[in-house]
């Protein structure tokens, strides 16, 4: 019996096609009756018209695969597959009742065909396939995954950025050096972790968040408590940023003992402290401030009376009734007038101390004329008596009282500043112009120069701490000895008619001084020089 | 020139806003104690009055002084905008003689005060200063040792930050985002203006003052 011719020949591209016919064949020899189309179809397949469209293995892997032991193998259990289906066929068609211990002879055949095989493509693929022993639920899933050899482009970046990042740093060293890095850093990061949960599990045990509550209703602040608050702020803020409020003018005293830090920079001496430290205040002037003058003045009469505490040695005994009222006016006007500076007043008090020695019996003119007076009498004063050295024939006594007061000036101007220096050169000026009406007016009192003289000469050498103090008594001892001094130069000053002028507080004598000063700059040109320079300092302070 | 906000807060709650702090900034706190010398000029020495403040550090071993000129403030339509207030400051370090060259020079004492707290220095987007500290007023003139509270209920806390013209946008993004860490228990704002107290403050600071060592309510 031969079948019918298939439908045009068809190409198929494996063994499995080879069996099929060889398998038809077969089949045919065993009386297969034409209920099985298919196989016959297969009858008339050409086997080598597969074989250009195939490329054929290398020949030695076809050996190592041994590929036609897989096709006979293929090839029998196809047979013995094909048999059962054909008896089957058969008791269908036939309506008999199958013999079963045939049948499951034919199914115990298959069982070998298959675990035959089985180990044949298994040999096979061996080279080509990995198969996973271990295959079961959880790991069936990601083992296409795990056993693919490369990742999807996506993931693969993906990797390398992460990689990256977490070995950043760490990619030049060795391997377990890696390893221990990471592992140190895991752990820290779990362990902040952890604490973390437990800070959090204990906040929520304490405030029992754990219930589940929705936000707590956060307190308000009654109104008078948020006034108190406000005006409490308003008061902080304004001392901060703008220095209100921060010390009345009431307390404005001088501490008795100046802290640590302050102590070294502002004490120059014991007696300057206190100096010093009054005239650095510097009080805003309100208009309530002037009215309340009355009520300050009987603090500033205690500092006033600790400030010329000098001067009063001396100004009290000549004139005390003139003198106490005008020195406590004239030193709250200057504690309150807010033009004058401090470090002005400080040294401009030491001159002043002794221009006031001079000047204080002449002219009082009051009050309001004694801000100016003490400056302008200084000024005046030194032009006065540069002037008045030029009619004497003093140019041995105050060479030799200059060398003297030239010692002295070394001695003290080694202590710190300019200040020191400018106060002895006005020192100078003063005590030399202080020689000056005595030793013209009357010659009785030239034994207080030597004295004085001697009194420097001993007292130039000192430590540099006692300088402003022996400065001082030096000036105070000057001054006390200048009282009968004072008189003949008033009088000289009175004489001479420019220096009536320059008495009277006056910007255009002021300047005429400053003039007449400069203008005489050939007399005494070293004693000059310091009178110049002790001017211009205490000008350009004024300034 | 120097970003600056300030913000006050209520003495016991400065104990919570030091640990607050203490976590954010990662570094100690330093001890405060600065004696403040604010120092105006004359109106002769110049054709406008300024105003210098002379800075003693009281804190052992050493005083150190600083010297320290405030100018003016950014202005206009920008700076409204900003949170922070971006100012010209000039400070330098001084030897301890700067006092009497001050008042050599003409200047006046107008008005002191005595900082003393503690404060914080650290770098987060640009080098930040937090100090929280108590303003105290000297009954005597320079006795800061008798020193008593402006504001006794109440202190000062002051953020700033350094700030150059070309970077100052920077640095109070900076100060701006580390104002906003403190929120719970403290306004911060630019000097001036007023804040008032932060309602949740008291509760914050119980939270910060009870976790510290692990202790409940």
């Amino acid at each position: 019996m031969m079948s019918t011719p298939g439908p045009g020949p068809e190409v198929y591209a494996n063994a499995q096609q080879v069996l099929f016919s060889s398998l038809t064949r077969s089949t045919m020899m065993k009386g297969l009756t034409q209920s099985q189309p298919q196989l016959l179809q297969l009858q008339q397949e050409p086997v080598p018209s597969q074989q250009p469209a195939v490329e054929a293995l290398n020949p030695a892997v076809q050996q190592q695969l041994n590929l036609e032991h897989v096709k006979i193998r293929a090839t029998s259990l196809f047979k013995a597959i094909s048999r059962i289906l054909e008896d089957f066929d058969g008791y269908a068609g036939t309506n008999t009742t199958p013999r079963w211990q045939d049948i499951l002879g034919q199914y115990s055949m298959v069982n070998l065909e298959l675990f035959n095989i089985i180990d044949e493509i298994r040999k096979v693929s061996k080279a080509f396939v990995v198969h996973p022993k271990n295959v079961n639920a959880e790991n069936s899933m990601i083992l296409p995954v795990m056993l693919s050899s490369k990742l999807l482009p996506e993931m693969e970046t993906d990797d390398n950025l992460k990689k990256d990042q977490l070995l950043h740093g760490l990619q030049n060293l060795p391997i377990a050096l890696q390893i221990e890095k990471m592992k140190a850093r895991i752990y820290t990061i779990a362990a902040a972790c952890e604490s973390a949960e437990k800070v959090l599990s204990e906040t929520r045990k304490a405030y029992g968040f754990g219930a589940r509550q929705g936000p707590t209703i956060t307190p308000t602040l009654d109104k008078v408590q948020a006034a108190k608050i406000q005006e409490q702020e308003k008061l902080l803020r304004a001392a901060v940023n703008y220095g209100e409020g921060l010390v009345s003018r009431d307390q404005r005293q001088m501490a008795l003992a100046l802290p640590m830090h302050l102590a070294d920079v502002l004490n120059v001496g014991p007696e300057m402290q206190n100096l010093v430290d009054t005239s650095g205040v510097y009080q805003k002037i309100t208009p309530t401030q002037i009215n309340t003058i009355s009520a300050q003045s009987a603090l500033l009469q205690a500092s006033g009376v600790q400030l010329l505490a000098r001067s009063g040695t001396n100004m009290n005994t000549p004139s005390p009734q003139q003198q106490s009222p005008q020195q406590q006016q004239q030193h709250q006007q200057q504690l309150l007038q807010p033009q004058q500076r401090p470090k002005m007043m400080s040294l401009s008090q030491h001159q002043q101390l002794l221009t006031q020695q001079q000047f204080r019996q002449s002219a009082m003119p009051g009050p309001g004329q004694l801000h100016g007076q003490p400056q302008k009498q200084q000024f005046s004063q030194a032009p006065g008596n540069h002037k008045q050295f030029q009619g004497r024939q003093l140019a041995s006594g105050i060479g030799g009282q200059l060398g003297q007061g030239n010692l002295m000036s070394r001695n003290l101007g080694q202590t710190s500043g300019a200040a020191n220096n400018a106060l002895f050169n006005a020192a100078q000026t003063i005590q030399n112009t202080q020689m000056v009406p005595n030793v013209s007016a009357t010659m009785p009192s030239q034994s207080l120069l030597p004295s004085r003289l001697q009194y420097g000469l001993s007292g130039s050498n000192p430590q540099s701490t006692h300088s402003s103090q022996l400065l001082n008594e030096k000036m105070l001892n000057m001054g006390g000895a200048n009282q009968t001094g004072m008189l003949p130069l008033q009088q000289q000053g009175g004489s001479q008619g420019a220096f009536g002028n320059m008495q009277q507080p006056n910007a255009q004598t002021f300047q005429l001084n400053m003039v007449a000063l400069q203008n005489n700059p050939q007399n005494h040109q070293g004693y000059g020089m310091a009178v110049l320079m002790s001017l211009c300092v205490v000008c350009s302070w004024f300034m | 020139m120097e970003c600056i906000v300030q913000g006050i807060i209520e003495t016991q709650h400065v104990e919570a806003l030091g640990i607050l702090l203490q976590g954010l900034c990662g570094v100690q706190k330093e001890q405060l104690r600065i004696h403040e010398l604010c120092l105006k000029s004359v109106p002769n020495l110049g054709s406008v009055s300024s105003e210098v403040k002379i800075l003693c550090d009281l804190v052992p071993p050493e005083t150190t002084w600083t010297v320290r000129h405030v100018g003016g403030s950014m202005r206009g339509a920008g700076a409204d905008q900003i949170s922070v207030l971006v100012r010209t400051m000039v400070e330098s370090k001084a030897s301890k003689n700067v006092l009497r060259f001050f008042y050599a020079l003409g200047y006046k004492l107008d008005h002191e005060l005595l900082r003393v707290g503690f404060a914080f220095h650290f770098h987060r987007g640009a080098q930040i200063s937090v100090t929280v500290s108590s303003i105290n007023k000297m009954l005597k003139l320079h006795a800061t040792d008798d020193a008593v509270p402006v504001t006794p209920g109440m202190q000062l806390v002051e953020v700033t930050a350094p700030a150059t013209s070309e970077n100052y946008t920077e640095v109070v993004a900076a100060m701006s985002s580390f104002c906003e860490h403190l929120a719970p228990l403290l306004h911060l704002s630019k000097p001036g203006i007023s804040t008032g107290v932060v309602p949740t403050a008291a509760a914050a600071a119980a939270s910060l003052m009870s976790d510290g060592g692990g202790t409940t309510l």
